[in-house]
């Protein structure tokens, strides 16, 4: 519960950069962040990490870089605000791991993180004329902003969560949501009828199972799953199928090995028909001319013996 | 003589030769039994049953042999220079042609069996389903029987009452082609129609066969009808290539045409050039090859853009094939020394395998050939097949226990769950619910554990008898892909053996890999090719370095199944009693000589010859020769007549109907001297000499035939042995070899067939008979 206080809070902190991202007043931009991350961070201390300062190596920094020439403040400052939401996420990401829950609950947090690093990564220059994508995005060889944001931008397409969140990413669209009302339905169902018989569930919850189902079925059709959706589905299937055995039977088994029996029975009359009733075909041998002299075959013969 | 005849197998009723004739012995006159036995046959012509030991009349040579008589010697002085680049280039647009429809002719088959096989396993798709949760599941069955028998139906009353030639892969009958036998029909629009719809309808009606093999023949046959510049069942003639018509010319483009039907196939453009090159190796050279190439390219490259086209990604060349291995490129299927012995292995019991195939083949086809030969019989036989293989596939199905999860790709085109937990599919649907190459292409690559051991050992087992029971059925059908997919399963079957022994072995055991050397070595075994199927297999794998364990399982299978029999094409070669000259005579063959293989006394014709005569000797049905020493008698001497050329029967009857006697010439002065472009014209078919009026005055006419025989025939001394007479005939694709003594008079002629009719069986050399069939 408090992780989903903490992304309604997160969206409201979001939104208030919003304006300060497209916005476009430089000024405000800058002036504007320098505060709310102070209030992000204030709001959740216990999910920022600190590092365990290392002495030495701090001071090796200090010293060769007494002042690093091509990082702005307003460059910090959005690197800043980018760790606050890159941690924001992934704490979002992990509890939601099991059942998978990764787009209903962080699409927001995703949003707020895609939005500060169109920020990084735009060519549009801030205070100064600098633009922070040479600086935080390339200057050196392990691109760290770059490959930290692309790795969660590859949990975010694998888990196709694109398909699930409507197209300015503010929420889930109507079909999710319609899907996972279906989905409680059913599991309400289950768990009605769950002590007792099984088969007592297999009749009473088919109805509502089987328009889960084919509400699947359409969505997958239209390419509209993200992982919610299929996690929740195939875990409801399994319990359908494994957990409370409600899997079509096998039980026409009579009548399937007569009408095969039948058909495998076909070939061995024609078989043994075509050989008793048709006449056999015969060739005609036919004798070609040939050179008769004793002295060839006598020839023959002696060469063979 | 008589000791080979008696080696043969005669049939059982061994009494009409006598029993004076067995029982006397050979050494003391042994001329005498040879008569009686003879005389016996003679009144009555001896019956046998059907059996590989036959010679077919109704096979004749091709004219490969070019006919240098002066009128081709004047046709070649009128000529230009340009004139001969104009031909080399008209040589290239033809080629280019043949590739081009070729590959258009693979794109069609493979759209339409897309498309048919789609609705086909859609509909039985949905009746599954319905049936499943309602009961009933037997009707499924019964419709899925009738759907495929349906198709077969179609497919096999086309092959066997329009165009028996038809049926079958095809790849025996270019082989022959090849080879230098002339196979009536073999190369006719007609055969083309009928094949290409049949093979759709043998797949569509799944029975088990692959549109490959077809392909081959299919792309002879355009190559043939290409390069003539018109169609004689159409009746158009485009009055272009008439250079071409002519046999010679016409085989190096059906070289070309199955080179381009293989690179359609199987994406193997090398590969086909190869087996053009494995199949009529004896007539090549280094221009034919480049071309054959080039046609073989753009037979490929055609598939490839028309099917890029369908797919709707017009311009992405990635799908060269008709089958199409998918790429094995990652890492887990890089194979390491040690696993070498593993593949001779395989490469042995791929032998094996293919060795009980082709004689269970070989003893159903002889079945076939005696008992089921009325066309309304091979219908019913080919319906009942497709039920029973629906009907086998329904059972193994249904009873299977093997559920997959579904993948997240969707590599089943058409999952079925019958009695699966939902969102699982039936293991065993993948491999039988689905058209033969997709089952190929999903045992070479879905994930190590999409089947278990007992799917794939039970696939393995029916698919085994079913594809040997199809093979040889009166549809048009080829045996590549069966085979390679039984292979596939047993390979499969033995990788994920081989990872359960072994601790470790997951890492190296990847079961697609030893799919795919089990392929191979399942087609080696039944089929026998060497290098063109190396290459094949290597191209349509997309890897090189796979082309050493291909190779040597390739070795390993031929020499096992060597050691038991023939391969497939062979036996049906055989079965067909096709004279089919191989690469070299029989082993054991120096002691015969010219003079007892040859055929004689030969029918002669006097270099000026009345043409009352010739008609007669044409007309004669008991002797259906082709081709006519010409002799000359010297004048006002008694000495006998000496060869000074030869002619051919088609050409005799040419100069028959434009009526050439040298009466006539005389009265007309002004008439038209005949050239070589009226024997191309009546070219390749000639008409039969009943069609041909002669009335009774022009019987006593003359005809000169100086000008048109070839002056120049090859000839050998009787004293030849008969590996020399093979080798000039294979060598130089003869149809006719005049055996002459030392005076030039012939005495014999040498054809085909009578060098065909030796061959080494297990006690020796044994000797074929003649037959009309």
């Amino acid at each position: 519960m408090s992780l989903h206080k903490h992304s309604c809070l997160l969206v409201l902190a979001v939104f208030n950069i919003y304006p300060a991202v497209f916005g476009d007043g430089v000024n405000l931009a800058v002036s504007d962040p320098a505060d709310k991350p102070r209030q992000t961070s204030s709001l959740s201390p216990a999910v920022v990490v600190n590092p365990p300062p290392d002495p030495l190596f701090s001071l090796n920094l200090l010293s060769s870089l007494p002042e690093d020439p091509e990082i702005s403040d307003y460059c910090s400052e959005l690197l800043h605000i980018f760790g606050q939401l890159y941690v924001d996420y992934v704490t979002c990401l992990v509890p939601a791991a099991r059942p998978v829950k990764v787009c209903q609950n962080c699409y927001s947090s995703f949003g707020s993180l895609k939005n500060i690093y169109t920020n990084i990564s735009s060519d549009q220059e801030g205070p100064g004329n600098v633009s922070c994508r040479d600086s935080l995005l390339r200057s050196d060889r392990l691109m760290l902003v770059y490959l930290m944001y692309s790795n969660l931008v590859g949990i975010w397409s694998k888990s196709a969560c694109d398909n699930c969140i409507t197209e300015g990413g503010q929420s889930l669209t109507n079909d999710t949501l319609f899907f996972l009302t279906t989905h409680n339905q059913t599991l309400t169902c289950f768990e009605k009828y769950k002590e007792g018989n099984h088969s007592q569930l297999c009749t009473n919850c088919k109805s509502p199972y089987k328009d889960l189902n084919e509400l699947y079925s359409g969505m997958e059709k239209n390419q509209t799953l993200c992982i919610d959706i299929e996690d929740a589905m195939n875990m409801t299937r399994r319990l359908w199928s494994k957990y409370y055995n409600c899997s079509f039977p096998r039980e026409e088994t009579v009548p399937v090995i007569a009408v095969s029996s039948f058909m495998l029975f076909l070939p061995i009359i024609f078989y043994l028909s075509s050989f008793l009733h048709s006449e056999q075909k015969k060739r005609k041998l036919i004798h070609p001319k040939r050179a008769k002299s004793y002295a060839s075959l006598m020839n023959i013969q002696d060469k063979l013996s | 003589m008589a000791n080979i005849t008696k080696k043969v197998s005669w049939s059982s009723r061994a009494d009409e030769s006598g029993a004076t004739g067995e029982g006397t012995p050979l050494l003391n006159g042994s001329e005498q039994p040879r008569h009686s036995r003879q005389d016996s046959l003679r009144g009555r012509p001896k019956e046998i049953p059907h059996n590989e030991k036959l010679l077919s009349l109704k096979f004749e040579s091709l004219d490969y042999d070019n006919i240098e008589n002066q009128l081709f010697l004047e046709e070649e002085r009128r000529m230009s220079y340009m004139g001969f680049r104009c031909l080399e280039i008209s040589r290239w647009v033809v080629c280019g042609l043949i590739g081009f429809l070729t590959g258009l002719i693979a794109c069609f088959i493979d759209i339409v069996v897309e498309e048919l096989a789609g609705i086909k396993y859609q509909v039985v798709k949905q009746n599954i389903e319905k049936f499943t949760e309602a009961g009933g599941l037997s009707i499924s069955l019964i419709l899925w029987a009738v759907f495929n028998s349906a198709f077969v139906m179609v497919g096999a009353i086309i092959v066997a009452y329009f165009e028996p030639i038809a049926a079958g892969s095809g790849i025996p009958q270019i082989k022959c082609y090849l080879n230098g036998i002339k196979i009536p029909r073999v190369v006719r629009l007609k055969t083309l129609v009928v094949k290409v719809c049949g093979v759709i309808c043998s797949v569509v009606g799944g029975l088990a066969v692959g549109k490959e093999g077809p392909m081959i023949h299919s792309g002879a046959v355009v190559a043939a009808g290409v390069s003539q510049g018109r169609s004689t069942s159409l009746k158009r003639d485009f009055k272009i290539f008439e250079y071409f018509r002519r046999d010679t010319e016409k085989r190096d483009f059906v070289s070309a045409g199955a080179a381009a039907g293989v690179s359609a196939a199987f994406g193997a453009p090398v590969g086909g050039v190869l087996f053009s090159l494995e199949e009529g190796a004896s007539f090549w050279n280094q221009m034919l090859t480049w071309r054959i190439f080039f046609a073989s390219m753009i037979s490929t490259f055609t598939l490839n853009f028309f099917l890029s086209i369908y797919h709707n990604k017009p311009g992405d060349l990635s799908s060269p094939g008709l089958i199409n291995f998918g790429r094995f490129e990652s890492d887990s299927v890089a194979y390491n020394l040690y696993e070498i012995p593993l593949f001779i292995a395989m490469g042995a019991i791929g032998g094996i395998l293919g060795a009980l195939f082709n004689v269970l083949n070989y003893w159903l086809t002889i079945f076939r050939i005696r008992y089921v030969h009325r066309p309304c019989l091979q219908v019913m036989e080919a319906m009942l097949v497709a039920a029973v293989t629906a009907t086998v596939s329904f059972t193994m199905i249904y009873f299977s226990n093997d559920c997959q999860p579904l993948g997240p790709e969707h590599n089943e085109e058409y999952p079925l769950q019958l009695f699966c937990a939902d969102g699982e599919y039936n293991s065993m649907a993948t491999a039988f619910f689905n058209t033969p190459e997709r089952s190929v292409r999903s045992l070479f690559h879905n994930q190590p554990g999409s089947y278990n051991p007992l799917t794939l050992g039970l696939f393995t087992l029916t698919y085994f008898f079913l594809a040997c029971w199809t093979y040889g059925l009166a549809v048009s059908a080829g045996v590549f892909i069966p085979s390679l997919l039984i292979g596939a399963a047993w390979g499969r079957l033995f990788g994920i053996l081989l990872a359960s022994i072994t601790s470790n072995a997951t890492i190296w055991a990847d079961p697609g890999k030893y799919a795919l050397i089990g392929a191979a070595a399942q087609l080696g075994g039944i089929v026998r090719m060497t290098l063109s199927l190396t290459v094949i297999m290597v191209e349509a794998t997309g890897n090189v370095t796979y082309g050493l364990p291909i190779m040597l399982v390739l070795m390993t299978a031929k020499i096992v199944g060597d050691y038991f029999v023939e391969g497939l094409y062979d036996i049906h070669i055989k079965l067909q009693s096709v004279p089919f000259l191989h690469w070299e005579a029989p082993a054991t063959s120096h002691w015969l000589t010219a003079r007892e293989v040859m055929s004689s006394p030969v029918t002669c014709l006097n270099r000026i010859e009345k043409v009352g005569t010739i008609v007669d000797v044409l007309s004669n049905t008991s002797t259906n020769h082709n081709g006519f020493p010409v002799v000359v008698q010297v004048a006002g001497s008694d000495e006998p007549a000496k060869l000074c050329g030869l002619i051919l029967r088609s050409q005799l009857i040419v100069l028959l109907k434009h009526k050439v006697f040298v009466e006539l010439a005389r009265s007309r002065l002004n008439q038209r001297k005949l050239q070589l472009k009226d024997f191309r014209d009546a070219y390749p078919r000639f008409p039969p000499i009943q069609s041909i009026h002669v009335s009774q005055d022009e019987r006593e006419c003359m005809m000169d035939l100086t000008e048109f025989m070839n002056p120049t025939p090859y000839t050998v001394p009787q004293e030849t042995s008969l590996p020399r007479v093979f080798k000039l005939f294979r060598a130089l694709g003869l149809r006719h070899l005049v055996v002459v003594d030392d005076q030039n008079r012939v005495i014999g002629l040498v054809t085909r067939k009578d060098l065909a009719r030796y061959h080494l069986g297990k006690h020796g050399l044994e000797e074929l008979q003649l037959a009309h069939t």
